[in-house]
Protein backbone atom coordinates (compact mmCIF):
# COMPACT_ATOMS: atom_id res chain seq x y z
CA UNK A 1 0.00 0.00 0.00
CA UNK A 2 1.00 3.94 -0.65
CA UNK A 3 1.23 5.30 2.15
CA UNK A 4 3.27 8.15 1.06
CA UNK A 5 1.55 10.78 -0.79
CA UNK A 6 2.90 11.62 -4.32
CA UNK A 7 3.21 15.04 -6.34
CA UNK A 8 1.69 13.48 -9.71
CA UNK A 9 2.49 15.12 -12.82
CA UNK A 10 -0.33 14.01 -15.98
CA UNK A 11 0.44 14.64 -19.11
CA UNK A 12 -2.79 14.61 -21.62
CA UNK A 13 -2.03 14.49 -25.58
CA UNK A 14 -5.54 15.69 -26.37
CA UNK A 15 -7.80 18.99 -25.96
CA UNK A 16 -9.32 19.27 -22.79
CA UNK A 17 -12.12 21.25 -24.18
CA UNK A 18 -13.32 18.24 -26.07
CA UNK A 19 -14.84 15.84 -25.12
CA UNK A 20 -13.35 12.17 -25.55
CA UNK A 21 -12.37 8.94 -23.98
CA UNK A 22 -8.94 10.08 -22.64
CA UNK A 23 -9.80 13.37 -21.33
CA UNK A 24 -12.61 11.94 -18.80
CA UNK A 25 -9.96 9.10 -17.83
CA UNK A 26 -7.29 12.14 -17.15
CA UNK A 27 -9.76 13.94 -15.34
CA UNK A 28 -11.55 11.41 -13.22
CA UNK A 29 -8.24 9.80 -12.23
CA UNK A 30 -6.54 13.26 -11.27
CA UNK A 31 -9.87 14.09 -8.95
CA UNK A 32 -9.54 10.93 -7.45
CA UNK A 33 -5.73 10.89 -6.97
CA UNK A 34 -6.67 14.44 -5.53
CA UNK A 35 -9.55 13.11 -3.33
CA UNK A 36 -7.03 10.63 -1.99
CA UNK A 37 -4.80 13.45 -1.12
CA UNK A 38 -2.15 13.21 -3.07
CA UNK A 39 -0.90 16.67 -5.33
CA UNK A 40 -1.29 15.97 -8.75
CA UNK A 41 -1.17 19.10 -12.08
CA UNK A 42 -2.28 17.78 -15.47
CA UNK A 43 -0.74 19.47 -18.39
CA UNK A 44 -2.88 19.25 -21.38
CA UNK A 45 -3.25 21.99 -25.17
CA UNK A 46 -6.43 24.58 -24.04
CA UNK A 47 -8.15 26.44 -26.14
CA UNK A 48 -9.85 28.80 -23.28
CA UNK A 49 -7.62 28.99 -20.62
CA UNK A 50 -9.81 30.64 -18.37
CA UNK A 51 -12.51 27.46 -17.72
CA UNK A 52 -9.36 25.15 -16.54
CA UNK A 53 -9.77 23.18 -13.27
CA UNK A 54 -7.16 24.97 -11.20
CA UNK A 55 -5.18 20.99 -11.64
CA UNK A 56 -5.18 21.83 -14.79
CA UNK A 57 -1.67 24.04 -16.84
CA UNK A 58 -2.55 24.45 -20.25
CA UNK A 59 0.33 24.03 -22.67
CA UNK A 60 -1.25 26.03 -25.72
CA UNK A 61 -3.93 26.07 -27.97
CA UNK A 62 -4.12 22.70 -29.64
CA UNK A 63 -3.71 21.55 -33.18
CA UNK A 64 -6.39 19.26 -35.35
CA UNK A 65 -4.95 16.77 -37.39
CA UNK A 66 -6.57 13.23 -38.55
CA UNK A 67 -5.69 10.26 -37.11
CA UNK A 68 -6.73 6.90 -36.31
CA UNK A 69 -10.09 7.88 -38.64
CA UNK A 70 -11.18 10.53 -36.54
CA UNK A 71 -9.53 14.61 -36.18
CA UNK A 72 -7.35 14.19 -32.97
CA UNK A 73 -6.70 17.82 -31.10
CA UNK A 74 -2.86 17.52 -30.56
CA UNK A 75 -0.15 19.53 -29.54
CA UNK A 76 3.49 20.09 -31.16
CA UNK A 77 5.74 22.28 -32.14
CA UNK A 78 9.45 24.11 -30.12
CA UNK A 79 6.92 26.58 -28.10
CA UNK A 80 5.03 23.82 -26.86
CA UNK A 81 8.31 21.55 -26.07
CA UNK A 82 9.32 24.66 -23.83
CA UNK A 83 6.55 24.79 -22.56
CA UNK A 84 6.81 21.11 -21.12
CA UNK A 85 10.06 21.33 -19.88
CA UNK A 86 9.39 24.55 -17.83
CA UNK A 87 6.27 22.61 -16.71
CA UNK A 88 8.75 19.25 -15.46
CA UNK A 89 11.27 21.74 -14.68
CA UNK A 90 8.96 23.64 -12.22
CA UNK A 91 7.29 20.63 -10.97
CA UNK A 92 9.07 18.89 -8.41
CA UNK A 93 7.14 15.58 -9.45
CA UNK A 94 8.09 12.49 -8.29
CA UNK A 95 6.24 10.51 -10.72
CA UNK A 96 4.95 10.94 -14.29
CA UNK A 97 2.29 9.60 -15.77
CA UNK A 98 1.93 10.12 -19.27
CA UNK A 99 -0.93 9.10 -21.96
CA UNK A 100 -1.02 8.06 -25.55
CA UNK A 101 2.70 8.77 -25.85
CA UNK A 102 3.14 7.16 -28.94
CA UNK A 103 0.69 9.85 -30.48
CA UNK A 104 2.72 13.00 -31.45
CA UNK A 105 1.51 15.31 -29.05
CA UNK A 106 2.64 16.89 -25.55
CA UNK A 107 3.25 13.07 -24.18
CA UNK A 108 5.54 12.27 -26.40
CA UNK A 109 7.41 15.44 -25.84
CA UNK A 110 7.46 14.96 -22.15
CA UNK A 111 8.75 11.32 -22.61
CA UNK A 112 11.45 13.01 -24.40
CA UNK A 113 12.15 16.07 -22.12
CA UNK A 114 12.36 14.13 -18.72
CA UNK A 115 14.55 11.68 -16.56
CA UNK A 116 13.38 9.80 -14.03
CA UNK A 117 10.05 7.84 -12.93
CA UNK A 118 7.31 7.47 -15.73
CA UNK A 119 4.17 5.51 -16.27
CA UNK A 120 2.75 5.53 -19.86
CA UNK A 121 -0.70 4.69 -20.56
CA UNK A 122 -1.64 3.10 -23.93
CA UNK A 123 -5.48 4.20 -24.80
CA UNK A 124 -5.47 2.93 -28.74
CA UNK A 125 -6.25 0.30 -30.42
CA UNK A 126 -5.24 -0.01 -33.96
CA UNK A 127 -4.30 -2.36 -36.88
CA UNK A 128 -0.50 -2.73 -37.57
CA UNK A 129 0.03 -0.01 -39.91
CA UNK A 130 3.17 -0.12 -42.02
CA UNK A 131 4.31 3.59 -41.46
CA UNK A 132 5.58 1.96 -37.82
CA UNK A 133 8.52 1.04 -39.48
CA UNK A 134 9.44 4.60 -40.25
CA UNK A 135 8.34 6.07 -36.61
CA UNK A 136 9.08 2.82 -34.72
CA UNK A 137 13.19 3.70 -34.30
CA UNK A 138 12.01 7.56 -32.80
CA UNK A 139 9.22 6.33 -30.95
CA UNK A 140 11.50 3.44 -29.46
CA UNK A 141 13.94 5.09 -27.44
CA UNK A 142 11.58 7.69 -26.09
CA UNK A 143 9.06 4.64 -25.17
CA UNK A 144 11.66 2.25 -23.51
CA UNK A 145 12.41 5.52 -21.02
CA UNK A 146 9.08 4.78 -19.23
CA UNK A 147 9.63 2.56 -15.93
CA UNK A 148 6.15 0.78 -16.53
CA UNK A 149 3.45 0.92 -18.80
CA UNK A 150 -0.50 -0.15 -18.79
CA UNK A 151 -2.83 -0.36 -21.31
CA UNK A 152 -6.58 -0.12 -20.94
CA UNK A 153 -7.43 -3.24 -22.45
CA UNK A 154 -5.97 -6.47 -24.50
CA UNK A 155 -6.28 -4.95 -27.44
CA UNK A 156 -4.65 -2.01 -26.08
CA UNK A 157 -1.95 -4.40 -25.51
CA UNK A 158 -1.78 -6.22 -28.56
CA UNK A 159 -1.50 -3.09 -30.40
CA UNK A 160 1.90 -2.01 -28.30
CA UNK A 161 3.35 -5.34 -28.52
CA UNK A 162 2.55 -5.27 -32.78
CA UNK A 163 3.82 -2.02 -32.71
CA UNK A 164 6.66 -1.75 -30.72
CA UNK A 165 7.63 -5.10 -29.17
CA UNK A 166 6.81 -3.91 -26.17
CA UNK A 167 4.88 -5.40 -23.07
CA UNK A 168 2.41 -3.72 -20.56
CA UNK A 169 -0.18 -4.45 -18.00
CA UNK A 170 -3.44 -4.29 -18.51
CA UNK A 171 -5.38 -1.86 -16.21
CA UNK A 172 -9.21 -0.79 -17.54
CA UNK A 173 -10.20 2.72 -17.06
CA UNK A 174 -12.01 3.65 -14.42
CA UNK A 175 -16.02 4.61 -13.87
CA UNK A 176 -17.89 6.10 -10.91
CA UNK A 177 -20.15 2.89 -10.52
CA UNK A 178 -22.09 4.39 -7.66
CA UNK A 179 -23.20 7.35 -9.90
CA UNK A 180 -24.87 4.95 -12.35
CA UNK A 181 -26.21 2.63 -10.11
CA UNK A 182 -28.89 5.30 -8.55
CA UNK A 183 -30.94 5.93 -11.46
CA UNK A 184 -34.33 5.90 -11.21
CA UNK A 185 -36.29 4.28 -14.57
CA UNK A 186 -37.95 6.97 -15.98
CA UNK A 187 -41.49 6.22 -17.63
CA UNK A 188 -40.95 8.19 -20.53
CA UNK A 189 -37.61 6.21 -22.02
CA UNK A 190 -39.29 3.07 -20.55
CA UNK A 191 -41.55 0.16 -22.80
CA UNK A 192 -40.07 -1.14 -25.46
CA UNK A 193 -37.03 1.06 -26.42
CA UNK A 194 -33.52 0.67 -27.51
CA UNK A 195 -30.83 3.54 -26.08
CA UNK A 196 -27.88 4.88 -27.87
CA UNK A 197 -25.14 7.33 -26.75
CA UNK A 198 -22.59 8.42 -28.54
CA UNK A 199 -21.25 11.38 -31.53
CA UNK A 200 -24.23 9.92 -34.06
CA UNK A 201 -22.51 11.31 -36.92
CA UNK A 202 -19.27 9.78 -36.60
CA UNK A 203 -19.60 6.81 -38.78
CA UNK A 204 -17.31 4.70 -36.34
CA UNK A 205 -20.13 5.30 -33.77
CA UNK A 206 -22.40 2.31 -36.10
CA UNK A 207 -25.65 4.54 -35.42
CA UNK A 208 -26.08 3.85 -39.10
CA UNK A 209 -25.92 -0.05 -38.77
CA UNK A 210 -28.82 0.44 -36.14
CA UNK A 211 -31.10 2.66 -38.77
CA UNK A 212 -30.73 -0.35 -40.91
CA UNK A 213 -31.37 -2.88 -38.40
CA UNK A 214 -34.75 -1.25 -37.64
CA UNK A 215 -37.29 -2.31 -40.34
CA UNK A 216 -37.02 -5.54 -39.46
CA UNK A 217 -37.39 -4.79 -35.55
CA UNK A 218 -40.21 -2.72 -36.43
CA UNK A 219 -41.76 -5.76 -37.83
CA UNK A 220 -41.45 -7.93 -34.84
CA UNK A 221 -41.89 -5.02 -32.22
CA UNK A 222 -44.53 -2.22 -33.78
CA UNK A 223 -44.05 -0.02 -30.91
CA UNK A 224 -40.17 0.48 -30.97
CA UNK A 225 -38.84 3.41 -29.93
CA UNK A 226 -34.87 4.37 -30.66
CA UNK A 227 -33.55 6.96 -28.27
CA UNK A 228 -30.22 9.27 -29.59
CA UNK A 229 -28.51 10.79 -26.48
CA UNK A 230 -25.24 12.39 -27.24
CA UNK A 231 -23.98 15.90 -29.22
CA UNK A 232 -24.43 16.43 -33.29
CA UNK A 233 -26.56 17.66 -35.64
CA UNK A 234 -29.60 15.66 -35.99
CA UNK A 235 -31.60 17.33 -39.02
CA UNK A 236 -28.83 15.95 -41.40
CA UNK A 237 -28.95 12.20 -39.95
CA UNK A 238 -33.04 12.41 -39.85
CA UNK A 239 -33.40 12.85 -43.63
CA UNK A 240 -30.98 9.99 -44.18
CA UNK A 241 -33.82 7.57 -42.11
CA UNK A 242 -36.83 5.57 -44.37
CA UNK A 243 -39.55 8.82 -43.42
CA UNK A 244 -41.98 6.12 -42.15
CA UNK A 245 -39.73 4.99 -39.45
CA UNK A 246 -38.31 8.53 -38.71
CA UNK A 247 -40.70 9.02 -36.14
CA UNK A 248 -39.47 6.11 -34.10
CA UNK A 249 -36.44 7.71 -33.85
CA UNK A 250 -36.24 10.50 -30.99
CA UNK A 251 -32.94 12.61 -30.57
CA UNK A 252 -32.44 13.82 -26.76
CA UNK A 253 -29.29 15.94 -27.53
CA UNK A 254 -26.62 15.83 -25.48
CA UNK A 255 -27.87 14.79 -21.64
CA UNK A 256 -26.29 15.26 -18.36
CA UNK A 257 -24.96 12.79 -16.27
CA UNK A 258 -27.28 12.51 -13.90
CA UNK A 259 -29.88 12.02 -16.70
CA UNK A 260 -27.47 9.65 -18.39
CA UNK A 261 -27.92 7.27 -15.18
CA UNK A 262 -31.69 7.21 -15.39
CA UNK A 263 -31.35 6.28 -18.95
CA UNK A 264 -29.29 3.43 -18.67
CA UNK A 265 -31.95 2.04 -16.21
CA UNK A 266 -35.01 2.75 -18.01
CA UNK A 267 -33.90 1.81 -21.78
CA UNK A 268 -35.32 -2.21 -22.29
CA UNK A 269 -31.78 -2.58 -24.36
CA UNK A 270 -28.85 -0.33 -24.78
CA UNK A 271 -27.14 -0.91 -28.01
CA UNK A 272 -23.40 -0.42 -29.42
CA UNK A 273 -23.13 -1.07 -32.53
CA UNK A 274 -19.82 0.31 -33.01
CA UNK A 275 -17.77 -0.22 -36.08
CA UNK A 276 -14.48 -0.16 -35.02
CA UNK A 277 -11.64 2.50 -33.29
CA UNK A 278 -13.17 1.63 -29.93
CA UNK A 279 -10.00 0.30 -27.55
CA UNK A 280 -12.44 -0.10 -24.20
CA UNK A 281 -15.50 1.02 -24.29
CA UNK A 282 -16.66 3.18 -21.51
CA UNK A 283 -19.93 3.71 -22.11
CA UNK A 284 -20.71 0.25 -21.91
CA UNK A 285 -18.99 0.05 -18.71
CA UNK A 286 -21.47 2.66 -18.32
CA UNK A 287 -24.55 0.89 -19.55
CA UNK A 288 -23.55 -2.50 -17.34
CA UNK A 289 -23.61 0.18 -14.24
CA UNK A 290 -26.34 1.84 -14.87
CA UNK A 291 -28.25 -2.07 -14.64
CA UNK A 292 -28.98 -1.88 -18.82
CA UNK A 293 -29.21 -5.01 -20.51
CA UNK A 294 -26.32 -4.19 -23.32
CA UNK A 295 -26.09 -5.40 -27.24
CA UNK A 296 -23.05 -4.52 -28.46
CA UNK A 297 -20.90 -5.47 -32.02
CA UNK A 298 -18.41 -7.85 -31.29
CA UNK A 299 -15.40 -5.84 -32.21
CA UNK A 300 -12.49 -6.82 -29.68
CA UNK A 301 -12.80 -4.31 -27.31
CA UNK A 302 -16.20 -4.92 -26.87
CA UNK A 303 -15.91 -8.72 -27.08
CA UNK A 304 -13.34 -8.88 -23.97
CA UNK A 305 -15.48 -6.22 -22.05
CA UNK A 306 -18.51 -7.99 -22.28
CA UNK A 307 -16.90 -11.37 -21.35
CA UNK A 308 -17.17 -13.05 -24.93
CA UNK A 309 -20.83 -12.77 -24.51
CA UNK A 310 -21.92 -13.44 -20.71
CA UNK A 311 -22.62 -10.22 -19.29
CA UNK A 312 -24.06 -8.63 -22.99
CA UNK A 313 -25.47 -9.73 -25.68
CA UNK A 314 -22.87 -9.64 -29.13
CA UNK A 315 -23.74 -9.83 -32.80
CA UNK A 316 -21.14 -9.32 -35.82
CA UNK A 317 -20.05 -5.73 -36.05
CA UNK A 318 -22.08 -3.97 -39.35
CA UNK A 319 -24.23 -6.96 -39.59
CA UNK A 320 -27.68 -5.32 -39.24
CA UNK A 321 -29.12 -8.27 -39.94
CA UNK A 322 -27.92 -10.19 -36.64
CA UNK A 323 -28.31 -7.24 -35.01
CA UNK A 324 -32.06 -7.21 -35.45
CA UNK A 325 -32.26 -10.79 -34.81
CA UNK A 326 -30.43 -10.29 -31.40
CA UNK A 327 -32.61 -7.50 -30.49
CA UNK A 328 -36.11 -8.77 -31.22
CA UNK A 329 -34.80 -12.15 -29.47
CA UNK A 330 -34.06 -9.91 -26.09
CA UNK A 331 -37.18 -7.52 -26.69
CA UNK A 332 -39.26 -10.90 -26.46
CA UNK A 333 -37.85 -12.51 -23.44
CA UNK A 334 -37.61 -10.59 -20.02
CA UNK A 335 -35.78 -12.70 -18.15
CA UNK A 336 -32.92 -13.04 -19.98
CA UNK A 337 -32.54 -9.27 -20.37
CA UNK A 338 -33.06 -9.37 -16.19
CA UNK A 339 -30.05 -12.17 -16.16
CA UNK A 340 -27.68 -10.26 -18.46
CA UNK A 341 -28.10 -7.44 -16.69
CA UNK A 342 -27.67 -8.18 -13.66
CA UNK A 343 -24.42 -10.54 -14.61
CA UNK A 344 -23.09 -6.58 -16.49
CA UNK A 345 -24.16 -5.05 -13.35
CA UNK A 346 -21.78 -7.49 -11.31
CA UNK A 347 -18.97 -6.94 -13.87
CA UNK A 348 -18.94 -2.93 -13.99
CA UNK A 349 -18.17 -3.35 -10.13
CA UNK A 350 -14.52 -4.48 -11.74
CA UNK A 351 -14.05 -0.72 -13.59
CA UNK A 352 -15.15 1.35 -10.47
CA UNK A 353 -12.70 3.56 -9.61
CA UNK A 354 -12.28 2.39 -6.25
CA UNK A 355 -10.45 -0.55 -8.02
CA UNK A 356 -8.81 0.82 -10.88
CA UNK A 357 -7.12 3.63 -9.11
CA UNK A 358 -5.85 0.58 -6.50
CA UNK A 359 -4.01 -1.01 -8.95
CA UNK A 360 -2.38 2.12 -11.03
CA UNK A 361 -1.23 3.25 -7.72
CA UNK A 362 0.52 -0.02 -7.26
CA UNK A 363 2.26 0.85 -10.46
CA UNK A 364 3.29 4.06 -8.81
CA UNK A 365 4.91 2.49 -5.85
CA UNK A 366 6.46 0.38 -8.39
CA UNK A 367 8.16 3.14 -10.57
CA UNK A 368 9.33 5.36 -7.99
CA UNK A 369 11.41 2.93 -5.79
CA UNK A 370 14.93 3.86 -5.99
CA UNK A 371 13.99 7.44 -8.10
CA UNK A 372 15.24 10.16 -7.36
CA UNK A 373 11.79 12.17 -8.23
CA UNK A 374 11.82 13.73 -11.80
CA UNK A 375 14.04 15.90 -13.87
CA UNK A 376 14.85 17.69 -17.06
CA UNK A 377 17.15 14.82 -19.48
CA UNK A 378 20.40 15.92 -19.93
CA UNK A 379 22.27 14.43 -22.97
CA UNK A 380 25.77 14.99 -20.96
CA UNK A 381 24.87 12.42 -18.16
CA UNK A 382 26.45 9.68 -20.06
CA UNK A 383 29.79 11.44 -21.05
CA UNK A 384 29.89 11.99 -17.67
CA UNK A 385 29.13 8.65 -16.13
CA UNK A 386 32.14 7.46 -19.27
CA UNK A 387 34.30 9.40 -17.60
CA UNK A 388 33.67 8.85 -14.30
CA UNK A 389 33.27 5.09 -14.65
CA UNK A 390 36.09 4.19 -13.17
CA UNK A 391 35.93 5.96 -10.18
CA UNK A 392 32.51 4.57 -9.50
CA UNK A 393 33.26 0.95 -10.11
CA UNK A 394 36.46 0.57 -7.46
CA UNK B 1 37.69 23.33 -47.82
CA UNK B 2 33.97 22.04 -48.63
CA UNK B 3 34.98 18.55 -48.24
CA UNK B 4 36.44 19.18 -44.56
CA UNK B 5 32.72 20.65 -43.88
CA UNK B 6 31.02 18.06 -44.58
CA UNK B 7 33.92 15.59 -42.90
CA UNK B 8 33.66 17.14 -39.48
CA UNK B 9 29.76 17.53 -39.82
CA UNK B 10 29.85 13.64 -40.00
CA UNK B 11 32.09 13.22 -37.40
CA UNK B 12 30.09 15.43 -35.48
CA UNK B 13 27.05 13.55 -36.08
CA UNK B 14 28.53 10.56 -35.28
CA UNK B 15 29.68 11.70 -32.17
CA UNK B 16 26.56 13.06 -31.21
CA UNK B 17 24.76 9.32 -31.76
CA UNK B 18 27.02 7.70 -30.06
CA UNK B 19 26.51 9.69 -27.00
CA UNK B 20 22.88 9.44 -27.89
CA UNK B 21 23.03 5.51 -27.37
CA UNK B 22 25.43 5.68 -24.89
CA UNK B 23 22.82 7.53 -22.82
CA UNK B 24 20.18 5.34 -23.72
CA UNK B 25 21.76 2.31 -22.82
CA UNK B 26 22.68 3.71 -19.64
CA UNK B 27 19.52 4.56 -18.66
CA UNK B 28 18.10 0.85 -20.01
CA UNK B 29 20.33 -0.64 -17.42
CA UNK B 30 19.50 1.63 -14.67
CA UNK B 31 15.93 0.70 -15.41
CA UNK B 32 16.75 -2.85 -15.34
CA UNK B 33 18.88 -2.29 -11.39
CA UNK B 34 15.10 -0.82 -10.37
CA UNK B 35 12.67 -3.59 -11.95
CA UNK B 36 14.91 -6.25 -10.26
CA UNK B 37 15.30 -4.16 -7.12
CA UNK B 38 11.72 -4.00 -6.93
CA UNK B 39 10.86 -8.00 -7.70
CA UNK B 40 13.50 -8.45 -4.71
CA UNK B 41 11.27 -6.54 -2.43
CA UNK B 42 8.51 -8.56 -3.36
CA UNK B 43 9.91 -11.85 -3.00
CA UNK B 44 11.68 -11.41 0.39
CA UNK B 45 8.49 -10.04 1.30
CA UNK B 46 6.71 -13.24 0.07
CA UNK B 47 9.17 -15.42 1.95
CA UNK B 48 8.45 -13.55 4.92
CA UNK B 49 4.86 -14.21 4.70
CA UNK B 50 5.38 -17.58 3.89
CA UNK B 51 7.12 -18.13 7.07
CA UNK B 52 4.43 -16.47 8.77
CA UNK B 53 2.21 -19.21 7.27
CA UNK B 54 4.28 -21.84 7.71
CA UNK B 55 4.23 -20.98 11.63
CA UNK B 56 0.46 -20.58 11.96
CA UNK B 57 -2.24 -22.97 12.11
CA UNK B 58 -2.47 -23.46 8.57
CA UNK B 59 -0.28 -25.66 7.38
CA UNK B 60 0.65 -29.31 9.63
CA UNK B 61 3.71 -29.85 10.89
CA UNK B 62 5.11 -31.53 7.44
CA UNK B 63 4.08 -28.58 4.94
CA UNK B 64 4.83 -26.32 7.94
CA UNK B 65 8.59 -27.71 7.48
CA UNK B 66 8.55 -27.71 4.32
CA UNK B 67 7.86 -24.20 3.53
CA UNK B 68 10.48 -23.42 6.09
CA UNK B 69 12.70 -24.78 4.44
CA UNK B 70 11.46 -22.97 0.86
CA UNK B 71 11.30 -19.64 2.68
CA UNK B 72 14.68 -19.70 4.14
CA UNK B 73 16.34 -20.94 0.65
CA UNK B 74 14.48 -18.47 -1.18
CA UNK B 75 16.12 -15.73 1.39
CA UNK B 76 19.51 -16.91 2.17
CA UNK B 77 19.88 -17.67 -2.01
CA UNK B 78 22.32 -16.69 -4.00
CA UNK B 79 22.54 -15.17 -7.93
CA UNK B 80 22.94 -19.16 -9.05
CA UNK B 81 20.69 -20.59 -6.83
CA UNK B 82 18.24 -18.17 -6.45
CA UNK B 83 15.97 -19.03 -9.38
CA UNK B 84 15.69 -22.30 -8.53
CA UNK B 85 14.81 -21.77 -4.64
CA UNK B 86 11.87 -18.99 -5.75
CA UNK B 87 10.39 -21.75 -8.01
CA UNK B 88 10.54 -24.41 -4.62
CA UNK B 89 8.78 -21.60 -2.44
CA UNK B 90 6.00 -21.20 -5.08
CA UNK B 91 5.37 -24.90 -5.50
CA UNK B 92 4.95 -25.21 -1.65
CA UNK B 93 2.84 -22.01 -0.93
CA UNK B 94 0.93 -23.12 -4.23
CA UNK B 95 0.46 -27.01 -2.48
CA UNK B 96 -0.13 -25.23 0.65
CA UNK B 97 -2.45 -23.03 -0.54
CA UNK B 98 -4.83 -25.18 -2.62
CA UNK B 99 -5.92 -27.74 0.14
CA UNK B 100 -5.46 -25.79 3.43
CA UNK B 101 -7.76 -22.59 1.53
CA UNK B 102 -11.29 -24.73 2.35
CA UNK B 103 -10.76 -24.81 6.46
CA UNK B 104 -8.56 -21.55 7.58
CA UNK B 105 -9.61 -19.41 10.17
CA UNK B 106 -10.44 -15.45 10.16
CA UNK B 107 -6.71 -14.31 10.50
CA UNK B 108 -5.44 -17.11 8.71
CA UNK B 109 -8.05 -15.93 5.41
CA UNK B 110 -6.03 -12.28 6.42
CA UNK B 111 -2.83 -13.96 5.69
CA UNK B 112 -3.43 -15.56 2.50
CA UNK B 113 -5.52 -12.29 1.66
CA UNK B 114 -2.15 -10.92 1.73
CA UNK B 115 -0.19 -13.32 -0.11
CA UNK B 116 -2.92 -13.36 -2.74
CA UNK B 117 -2.26 -9.28 -3.52
CA UNK B 118 1.47 -9.84 -2.94
CA UNK B 119 1.35 -12.28 -6.05
CA UNK B 120 -0.47 -10.38 -8.12
CA UNK B 121 2.02 -7.48 -7.46
CA UNK B 122 4.93 -9.45 -7.95
CA UNK B 123 3.17 -10.69 -11.16
CA UNK B 124 3.26 -7.12 -12.40
CA UNK B 125 6.77 -7.13 -11.07
CA UNK B 126 7.51 -9.82 -13.42
CA UNK B 127 6.43 -8.65 -16.71
CA UNK B 128 8.16 -5.05 -15.89
CA UNK B 129 11.46 -6.25 -15.17
CA UNK B 130 11.43 -8.74 -18.44
CA UNK B 131 10.09 -6.14 -20.19
CA UNK B 132 13.37 -3.96 -19.22
CA UNK B 133 15.54 -6.91 -19.68
CA UNK B 134 14.47 -7.94 -23.43
CA UNK B 135 14.45 -3.76 -24.72
CA UNK B 136 17.95 -3.58 -22.91
CA UNK B 137 19.07 -7.09 -24.45
CA UNK B 138 17.57 -5.34 -27.96
CA UNK B 139 20.14 -2.34 -27.63
CA UNK B 140 23.26 -4.11 -26.46
CA UNK B 141 22.82 -6.53 -29.58
CA UNK B 142 22.90 -3.16 -32.17
CA UNK B 143 26.06 -3.00 -34.19
CA UNK B 144 27.52 0.51 -32.79
CA UNK B 145 26.95 -0.79 -29.38
CA UNK B 146 29.19 -3.76 -29.54
CA UNK B 147 31.28 -2.37 -32.02
CA UNK B 148 32.38 0.37 -29.40
CA UNK B 149 31.86 -1.17 -26.49
CA UNK B 150 28.98 1.16 -25.40
CA UNK B 151 27.69 -1.28 -22.47
CA UNK B 152 30.92 -0.69 -20.28
CA UNK B 153 31.73 -3.64 -18.32
CA UNK B 154 27.66 -4.24 -16.91
CA UNK B 155 26.74 -7.40 -17.44
CA UNK B 156 24.20 -8.19 -20.46
CA UNK B 157 20.82 -8.72 -17.88
CA UNK B 158 19.09 -11.98 -18.06
CA UNK B 159 15.83 -12.51 -16.80
CA UNK B 160 15.36 -16.19 -14.79
CA UNK B 161 14.00 -18.73 -15.44
CA UNK B 162 11.45 -18.95 -12.56
CA UNK B 163 9.95 -15.68 -14.14
CA UNK B 164 8.02 -17.49 -16.55
CA UNK B 165 7.00 -20.39 -14.71
CA UNK B 166 6.57 -18.89 -11.65
CA UNK B 167 3.04 -18.38 -9.33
Amino acid sequence: MLTKKLKIGIVCPYGWDTPGGVQNHVRDLAEFLIVSGHTVSVLAPALDDEKLPDYVVSAGKPISIPYNGAVARVLFGPIAYARVRQWIGSGDFDLLHLHEPAIPSISLLACWAAEGPMVGTFHAAAKRQKVIFAIGPILEPAIEKLSARIAVSEAARLTLTDHLETDAVVIPNGIYAKRYSDGVAQQKWSGNTIGFIGRFEEPRKGLQVLVDALPIIARFAPDVKVFVAGPGDSKDFEKEIDPQLRDRFEFLGKISEKEKADFMSSVSLYVAPNTGGESFGIILAEALAGGACVVASDIPAFDSLLGGGEFGALFESENSTELAKVVIDLLRDESKRKTLAAAGKIRSQLFDWDVVAEQILSIYEMAIVGGQGVSLSSDGRAWGRFLSRDEEKK
Amino acid sequence: MKNLLTFSFLILLGIWYLSFSATRLDRLHHRVETSWANLDVLLQKRAAIALEIAHSDLADPASSMLLTGAAYQARDADVENRSMAESGLSGALGLLIADGLPHASAPEQALLQELSVLTSKIRIAISIHTDAVSSTQMVRRKFVVKVFRLAGTAPLPVTYEFESDVL
